[in-house]
């Protein structure tokens, strides 16, 4: 999981173009929304395509992505979940 | 509301190869370089844009709001009552980005950070949102012609009495695809050149370039005033029967002045001997003025006059030009009116008139 977490964080800096990030002022448990990295909804988009096209996980119910892209280890626990029923 | 009838340019703003951000500082230390496209000298955009905002922006949008923010900050106006931009191709970078993932990834996964960015009007935008301005907010994409309608329209909206102040702005940026694509057009030369030899060694194609200049036009004049903008005028020389000596009489007559009251000739040379014909003629009919170039220290782009203008009015305030610009001396002529004369490829050609305040 530890190795998963820290490659989100890289992917993550790297996709909405983090400048000023490194992988260690990231904390797993953080919301990556409003408060924490202070995402918005073109960064939502964009981590919805980062987990399409990187992981093959399309979100199909909008409804879930709170839950999922509430914080970095949600999203690698999703992409785990994922990956065991594949 | 009141007719207007001058116009004052107010403030400058102009990020381009050159080292043109600081308004204190005329072209006293040139880039002289080997080459045939040029680059713009970016400034730190940090000291003018926050870094949550700054990631998402493409180059384009960060010469614009820079460019735009040293021209808000020099004419000491905080809130413009419009904002008008022109560009030729506008964000290029971003629209490359997006159209090469959207071949590359067959018409899915595309992100839209990079969508949102290649629209034309985006430096515009941007400008309003982070000044929060809803002002009219207009860009113009005609070409050769882009900057010179921004122009037109601010000259309209001042003269109508409806606005006072005036934002307007004319960009574009050079990208390697641009680049390549142009240079198979024979836009370009084939060689690198030394841009100060651009004019001498007569040859096909000029030197590329690419920048972001800003003007605060209002109609009041300030303590910082560099001109008063006159009069200016598009036109296509192939629709025209019209001789260009001819075009310019009836240009300056609208303003009342006649060819020999030119006291300095800005014009868009660009060494290429296809383009070379219209310069000719147009200094052959002002022989009294000296004349002053630009595009050896900005390249050529469709937007190129904004650099034009930005010069010609530092030319004003500062009542001397540079030396890196000068083609004919004017002497110790002063200089109180000044042309600038334009054309893209020779077709898309503009007249700018400017006085002293």
């Amino acid at each position: 999981m530890d190795e998963l977490i820290n490659k989100l964080k890289k992917e993550v800096i790297t996709q909405l173009n983090l400048e000023d990030i490194s992988v260690d002022d990231i904390n797993p448990d953080a919301p990556l929304f409003g408060e924490g990295l202070g995402l918005d909804s073109i960064d939502a988009l964009e981590l919805i395509v980062l987990l399409e096209k990187n992981y093959g996980i399309k979100i199909e119910d909008p409804k879930d992505g709170k839950k999922i892209f509430y914080s970095i280890r949600t999203m690698a626990e999703y992409i785990t979940e994922h990956q065991k029923k594949a | 509301m009141t007719a207007v009838n001058v116009i004052y340019i107010n403030g400058l703003g102009n990020v381009s190869p050159q080292k043109t951000t600081d308004n204190n500082h005329f072209l006293d230390e040139v880039n002289r370089t080997q080459s045939n496209r040029l680059a713009c000298i970016e400034p730190n955009y940090r000291d003018f844009i926050s870094p949550d905002i700054l990631r998402r922006m493409g180059r384009l949008i960060k010469m614009g709001v820079a460019s735009s923010r040293i021209c808000l900050a020099d004419s000491g106006c905080g809130m413009p009552d419009a904002i008008i931009t022109g560009t030729g191709l506008g964000c290029l970078e971003d629209t490359e980005k997006f159209l090469t993932t959207l071949i590359r990834n067959k018409e899915e996964l595309l992100t839209p950070t990079s969508f949102i960015q290649s629209t034309h009007n985006t430096v515009s935008a941007q400008i309003a949102l982070l000044l929060r301005c809803h002002n009219y907010n207009y860009t113009y994409v005609h070409r050769g012609w882009s900057f010179e309608s921004a122009l037109l329209d601010s000259v309209i909206q001042l003269r109508n009495g409806r606005t006072s102040t005036v934002l307007t702005g004319g960009m574009d940026e050079l990208t390697n695809g641009s680049f390549e694509i142009t240079s198979r057009l024979g836009h370009w030369r084939r060689k690198p050149v030394d841009t100060f030899e651009l004019f001498t060694s007569t040859s096909r194609g000029s030197i590329a370039g690419e920048g972001s200049a800003f003007f605060l036009l209002s109609t009041t004049a300030s303590h910082g005033t560099y001109a008063a903008l006159t009069d200016i005028l598009t036109f296509n020389r192939k629709d025209s029967v019209k001789s260009l000596p001819s075009i310019l009489s009836g240009f300056l007559n609208r303003s009342g002045i006649m060819p020999e009251e030119i006291d300095l000739a800005v014009c868009g040379m660009n060494g290429d001997s296809t383009s070379a014909k219209p310069y000719k003629e147009l200094t052959d009919s002002v022989k009294n003025a000296g004349i002053a170039a630009w595009k050896h220290l900005s390249g050529e782009y469709m937007t190129s006059s904004a650099f034009g203008l930005w010069m010609a009015s530092m030319i004003m305030k500062h009542g001397q030009v540079p030396e890196a610009a000068v083609v004919r001396n004017c002497g110790d002529r002063p200089i109180n009116t000044i042309l600038l004369y334009n054309h893209y490829l020779d077709l898309n050609h503009s007249f700018i008139l400017i006085r002293k305040p």
